[in-house]
């Protein structure tokens, strides 16, 4: 039971709300489908379901048309819709009864699966409950059973989780994988942790468009600077950090891996000397063997506090060099020290730095072998992997360059 | 067929078992059986009422010594209580109408049905009926009353007549939700619902005035749509082709701009 989507436009008046939307999903996958708000999710889960009209482009399910062929479609399919299309004066088992009359669960079934998709969502001790008595958790879970009731062989949950609390949320990831392998699903959502765990493959649209449709290890992989590793290094006597106390640089490029200090530009930066060789001394390309990708950090991070910079000393530099050197790193970057709230001076003995590693390399041994190797004492040393929201939040901050503008 | 049969009725039994949790069902069914029952009272039973008049009149041509040419009394009161009972119930069905598509868009469950594989009219004509069976438990107890009344009437009322007079309400009534539903099922407000679809049926009852102030051709045929007329007729218990047919139209004509207008304005964005 495939579900494709092939051009898939809707235009409201002057207002697109989605352009050439395209993806497949095939039987047995589970697809997420992420996006900002407002980026066309939904309305893409409502032509699918065949509750919208597509201006222009098809949408099959399991091989029949939604505008042609609707009413086959609907037999085939589940849908959760962004509010759960609840009759609050009815009783749960009364509503799901209702839904199977409805999705055209022959009679003598019907009682069979009333009672096996509550007891799948947790439903089975609010079988009399009227839903306007139910709280948000147990109302979404009841959307879930609503769109189960009939074993549809297409299953589309637009935002199932939204207003759980952490364990409904663990036990509806666990139902929507034992779900996955009979049955086709399309979800939506903005917990990107989730959708890492239960999808197979995702979708990221924004602003009406899909920008990027792949697994999630892919995506990761591909499109920000993979694996990286944290390091805090320590030296007996040297110093490694030397002050900078004039006026903070300004940060010349957004910084989408994770570190300590949020860039923030500063309105009252200029430039000086130092500063300029404090980049400088920073950058370890020209010594390294890697090819750095086209979005890999390589400015430091504008710190909280300007007045207290830091930038290497001739010992640190050295050091940042000699793991620049090392096969399989990227990059090598200087972490400011974070400040005690006491605001007493960092110890300038001890060194944070941010190393990235090439895709699919993992110099973690090396790294660590080659600061002890000099002498210095290692103090951490964290392997940090990008994750889906970096993945995200780059893909959907970018202006779109092509069509759109 | 069976499949369309089963989700009409589906949708006809959920509907009406909502009613029966609705305190405004409630409410509108005290108010209805307070007024009618109080109508009902009035006319017959009062100081002014058709017994009191009938019994005047038998004084009176006893008095003159002149024979009292017979009163219909059944009749009488046929035509005064339910034309009674039809402006009640213009009044009355807006309210009962307003809710089956606005309600449904307002609490999103709009989205359910459309996603399901039942047609539009098949939701059209299970909710119709279902709030038609509504109507009807409202005036049973008024064919209670009726039927105790009547029985002391000599010489023994014909059953026809209350038959056609009371199909005649219910055929008006089933008009009315009829048109009441298509308004329904154009907008998300009961409210909005609900006024439009009492100034339609108003329009609708007084016709046969509009009419006759066009006149000419397009007057003519403008009274033959005309409620009041053919409900009179009915009430006064002729049943006509022409009304049937009326009623039918409206009936029909209610259900098919109702699927096609929920076709077209499935989605609202709010």
């Amino acid at each position: 039971m495939t579900i494709e989507v092939d051009q898939l436009t809707k235009v409201y008046g002057s207002a697109t709300a989605i352009e050439e939307v395209t993806f497949a999903v095939e039987t047995g996958e589970i697809l997420g489908f992420l996006g900002p708000n407002g980026a066309g999710k939904t309305t893409t889960m409502r032509i699918v379901t065949g509750y919208l009209p597509a201006t222009r482009g098809t949408a099959r399910v399991a091989g029949f048309d939604v505008h042609e062929q609707s009413m086959a479609v609907r037999q085939r399919i589940g849908y959760l819709p962004e509010t759960p299309p609840l009759y609050p004066e009815m009783t749960v088992a009364g509503f799901l009864q209702f839904v199977a009359r409805l999705k055209g669960v022959p009679a003598g079934d019907r009682a069979d699966r009333v009672r096996h998709a509550m007891a799948r969502c947790g439903l089975a001790d609010r079988a009399g409950t009227a839903i306007h008595k139910l709280s948000k958790g147990y109302r979404q879970r009841v959307g879930i059973a609503q769109a189960i009731v009939h074993d549809p062989p297409a299953i589309v949950l637009d935002e199932p989780t939204v207003g759980l609390d952490p364990r409904q949320i663990i036990e509806v990831r666990k139902l929507i994988e034992s779900l996955a392998g009979d049955h086709t699903i399309v979800l939506s959502t903005h917990i990107l942790p989730e959708v890492s765990m239960t999808c197979s493959r995702v979708a990221i649209i924004n602003r009406g468009r899909i920008v990027a449709t792949n697994t999630p290890e892919n995506l990761t992989a591909e499109l920000v600077a993979g694996v990286g590793y944290e390091v805090e290094v320590m030296a007996d006597e040297a110093e490694l950090l030397a002050w900078d106390a004039i006026a903070p640089t300004p940060t010349p490029t957004p910084d989408p891996a994770p570190s300590e200090t949020v860039p923030a530009p500063d309105p009252e930066s200029t430039e000086s000397k130092d500063s300029d060789s404090d980049q400088e001394s920073q950058e370890s390309e020209p010594e390294s063997e890697s090819e750095p990708e086209s979005d890999t950090p390589e400015a430091i991070a504008a710190p909280s506090n300007p007045s207290n910079l830091v930038k290497l000393s001739d010992r640190g530099a050295a050091l940042v060099e000699q793991l620049g050197a090392i096969a399989g790193v990227a990059s090598v970057a200087l972490l400011q020290p974070e400040l005690s709230h006491r605001g007493e001076r960092p110890d300038l003995r001890r060194l944070r730095l941010r190393i990235a590693s090439q895709p699919g390399q993992e110099p973690g041994r090396a790294i660590a072998a080659s600061i002890l190797g000099s002498g210095l004492g290692l103090c951490e040393l964290r392997r940090q992997r990008a994750s889906l929201e970096d993945v995200f939040l780059q893909l959907t901050t970018t202006e779109p360059t092509d069509h759109n503008n | 067929m069976a499949i369309i049969l089963a989700n009409i009725t589906a949708i006809y039994r959920r509907e009406l078992q909502s009613y029966f949790r609705s305190p405004l069902a409630y409410a509108i069914a005290g108010a209805f059986w307070l007024l009618a029952g109080f109508f009902f009272c009035a006319i017959l039973l009062g100081s002014e009422g058709l017994i009191q008049q009938a019994a005047m009149r038998d004084a009176q041509g006893q008095q003159m010594g002149v024979p009292v040419p017979p009163f219909d009394l059944v009749g009488e009161f046929l035509r005064i209580f339910l034309g009674t009972m039809g402006s009640l119930s213009l009044f009355i069905l807006p309210i009962l109408s307003m809710g089956l598509y606005a309600e449904e868009r307002k609490r999103g469950t709009l989205e359910l049905l459309a996603t399901s594989p039942v047609t539009n009219w098949a939701v059209a004509v299970g909710k119709l009926l279902a709030v038609l069976t509504f109507y009807v438990t409202l005036i049973a107890p008024l064919l209670l009353y009726e039927a105790i009344a009547f029985s002391g009437a000599s010489p023994a009322v014909a059953p026809g007549l209350p038959i056609a007079a009371h199909l005649g309400l219910v055929l008006l009534a089933a008009s009315v939700l009829s048109l009441g539903m298509f308004v329904s099922s154009l907008t998300a407000s009961t409210i909005l619902a609900a006024v439009m679809t009492f100034a339609l049926v108003l329009f609708l009852w007084i016709m046969d005035l509009v009419a006759s102030a066009i006149g000419g051709p397009v007057g003519e045929a403008l009274g033959h749509l005309s409620l009041l007329q053919h409900y009179d007729s009915f009430v006064n218990g002729v049943v006509e082709t022409k009304s049937l047919v009326l009623f039918g139209s409206y009936i029909f004509a209610g259900i098919f701009l109702t699927a096609q207008s929920i076709e077209t304005f499935r989605f609202q964005r709010s």
